[in-house]
């Protein structure tokens, strides 16, 4: 016997009738339910739900048809079939039994045969209309268990990646998802020298699974980032983490940028996303940075490039970064709004606020009120100039109570750790343990990277700062930097720390020396012009080191130098 | 998207035609995968000079093909490239990651 057994209800008021079918019934496989007459017939429908129903027309009290009428007006979500079986053979008894909520009708006597086909053929009916209900069924859980991931996801994502560095005053950004997630993320933070760190991702795709994807970039971004790593460094191990996590036909699209306003300096990483512009205040786009390798996650760390482009800002202006669902966002039409679009809404407004906004609007009248095919993303930095250049890093008061306890760290680098280590991202996380110069973070990463650089480039490197005055000198300076350490084979830099106290006071010596042939230190002290005054591109690090720290001292030809620093 | 597939000694082309998005997916895998178990082909070409748009999935199954065919020692190289897919492989920087026919 195929399928499930069926509660059969069988209505008649004559006893070989209902005898004839209970028989059919049980040898079938089904369970019976048996009503003498209409009202009871409907009592039983009502109370025991059977799957299929047997009808008489004429019986005492209620008779069959007004039966079906009433059993038809109940309340049910399942479709349950009604034979009539009756003796009355007229078409308009059959008519009228149709016509009040029967199926079907089978007139009596009828034989076995046909009886028990008539049964086979409901039960095979019933099967697929339970397996289909099923289907129904599952696929309601499906969505309200995608609803409930979707609805935990976007909680989550949002804890995650709402950083108050993005409500930095240098930035404003936008993120319209094309799914309830975005598969853009926005990043943003200050390194601990107040360099501006931004991050424009885009996962291919969209929806949870491009989300998902882009989440590992967060954590590293952020904790590079507060420790003060170059961004080739973030950009390489982005790269590092995606490249161990993703399948290999994911991968993230990203723009990194460092915003430095001390040095005047804007440099950009971009894999795989559209140009990033800096507009000077009268609209033009006076730098762009196109995408000048594969997206993350794609190469394998020996292969992959971190190399990042640096400009030096002349004006001030603004710098864009967006997704490619920006430029491809279209219009009613099927129109791109494209770079240009950005451009034209730039127009005639200077102003970094007014600029954002008025982004916003162009894109907005533009979509029409459609929505975005892909996740549309923008982030705006204003990179202001300041003219006068001066000291904007203020240490923080000494607060340092009673007597300090003494620490001594010394570290000596060789050419060859000098070639691929970050140096003072190291250091730092040395001295970040120790209680007494944690309060000092940022201002230690400034002197600490001062008197490093100082070593390195000049020391080691034999780099002229003179260059980085002349039209395109950074640029060439950065150049002849990468190729010379590239190359270095000689020479090592020591670092040596110590925190002491002097008379109640606590203080750090920072210790730096290299082997290189030292320089005429007395004429950099006697040639430096006063803190805040100073426009020159070069020799402003030292005077900062200076203004931070209450004493500096060359030593010996100049390769030795010592800061001394009020904790 | 239509594939349409030809194989001449070691070498096999694919022509796509039309929109290579997302729901290419399942077409453009059968095609390449039938292209990668026959046996003599060691160089495979996909002509995209029919294909008026390329998204980001288009290029993820560019990336699985790449790494599958590469597995079996066999290579990729794409061409027909013109218009939007040639802007948005450039923009990829697919240039450093497969030979481009001109």
């Amino acid at each position: 016997m195929p399928g499930t057994p069926l509660r059969i209800l069988i209505a008649d008021d004559t006893p070989t009738n209902v005898k004839q079918l209970e028989v059919l019934v049980r040898r079938a496989g089904h369970t019976p339910l048996l009503a003498a007459d209409g009202r009871m017939a409907v009592a039983l429908f009502r109370d025991q739900a059977p799957d299929l129903v047997f009808m008489d027309i004429m019986m005492p009290g209620m008779d069959g048809i007004s039966a079906v009428r009433e059993i038809r007006a109940l309340p049910t979500d399942k479709w349950t079939p009604i034979i009539f079986y009756s003796a009355l053979d007229r078409m308009q008894d059959i008519v009228r039994g149709l016509e009040a909520g029967g199926d079907d009708y089978v007139v009596k006597p009828a034989s076995i045969q046909l009886l028990q086909a008539k049964i086979n053929a409901y039960a095979r009916l019933l099967a697929t209309q339970r397996r289909e209900q099923s289907y129904i069924e599952e696929l309601r859980n499906w969505r309200q268990d995608a609803e409930e991931q979707t609805r935990l996801g976007a909680h989550v994502m949002t804890r995650l990646t709402d950083m108050a560095g993005l409500r930095d005053p240098m930035l404003r950004h936008f993120n319209l998802p094309a799914d309830t997630f975005s598969g853009d993320l926005l990043c943003a933070a200050r390194g601990p020298g107040d360099v501006l760190n931004v991050m424009l991702a885009d996962a291919a795709g969209h929806g949870l699974s491009a989300a998902l994807t882009a989440m590992p970039l967060t954590q590293a971004f952020y904790s590079m980032t507060a420790k003060g790593f170059p961004l080739s460094s973030i950009a390489e191990e982005l790269n590092r983490k995606l490249k161990a996590i993703l399948p290999a036909d994911r991968f993230v699209a990203a723009t990194l940028a460092s915003v430095d306003v001390r040095n005047q300096t804007v440099e950009v990483w971009n894999g795989g996303n559209p140009d990033a512009l800096f507009f000077s205040s009268d609209g033009e786009v006076v730098l762009e940075w196109a995408s000048a390798h594969p997206p993350l996650g794609i190469l394998p760390p020996p292969v992959f490039s971190a190399t990042t482009e640096t400009a030096v800002c002349h004006e001030p202006g603004d710098l864009l970064l967006c997704s490619d669902g920006l430029v491809e966002a279209e219009d009613p039409a099927g129109r791109w709004f494209t770079l240009d679009g950005v451009r034209r809404s730039f127009a005639g407004v200077s102003d970094h606020e007014s600029r954002f906004d008025s982004l916003r609007q162009s894109l907005e009248a533009h979509l029409a009120g459609q929505a975005a095919r892909d996740d549309v993303s923008g982030m705006l930095v204003s990179v202001p100039i300041e003219r006068r250049r001066q000291v904007r890093f203020t240490a923080p008061a000494p607060q340092y109570q009673g007597r300090v306890a003494e620490w001594r760290l010394e570290l000596t680098y060789s050419a060859q750790e000098l070639r691929y280590i970050d140096v003072v991202p190291g250091v730092l996380g040395f001295m970040a343990q120790v209680e007494a110069l944690r309060p000092h973070q940022g201002t230690l990463f400034l002197i600490v990277s001062e008197l490093f650089n100082n070593a390195l480039d000049h020391g080691l490197l034999n780099l002229d700062s003179r260059i980085k005055g002349m039209v395109g000198g950074f640029e060439l300076y950065m150049q002849h930097r990468s190729e010379r350490l590239a190359e270095l084979r000689e020479g090592r830099i020591t670092l040596a720390f110590l925190v002491h106290d002097d008379e109640g006071e606590a203080l750090l010596d920072v210790d730096v020396s290299d082997s290189g042939p030292g320089f005429d230190h007395a004429s950099l002290l006697r040639d430096e012009p006063l803190a805040g005054a100073d426009t020159r591109p070069h020799g402003r690090g030292i005077a900062l080191v200076r203004g931070l720290c209450r004493e500096v001292h060359y030593f010996g030809t100049g390769n030795r130098v010592r800061a001394r620093y009020r904790l | 998207m239509q594939i349409a597939s030809e194989a001449t000694g070691s070498r096999a082309v694919l022509s796509l035609n039309g929109r290579f998005d997302f729901h290419s997916h399942r077409d453009f895998r059968g095609a390449y995968e039938q292209i990668l178990d026959a046996q003599g082909v060691r160089e495979i070409e996909i002509n995209f000079s029919g294909v008026d748009y390329l998204d980001s999935s288009a290029l993820g199954m560019l990336l699985l093909l790449r790494e599958k065919a590469e597995g079996m020692g066999k290579s990729v190289q794409l061409s027909g490239l013109q218009g939007t897919v040639k802007q948005v492989l450039e923009i990829a920087n697919f240039g450093k990651l497969f030979a481009v026919k001109d």
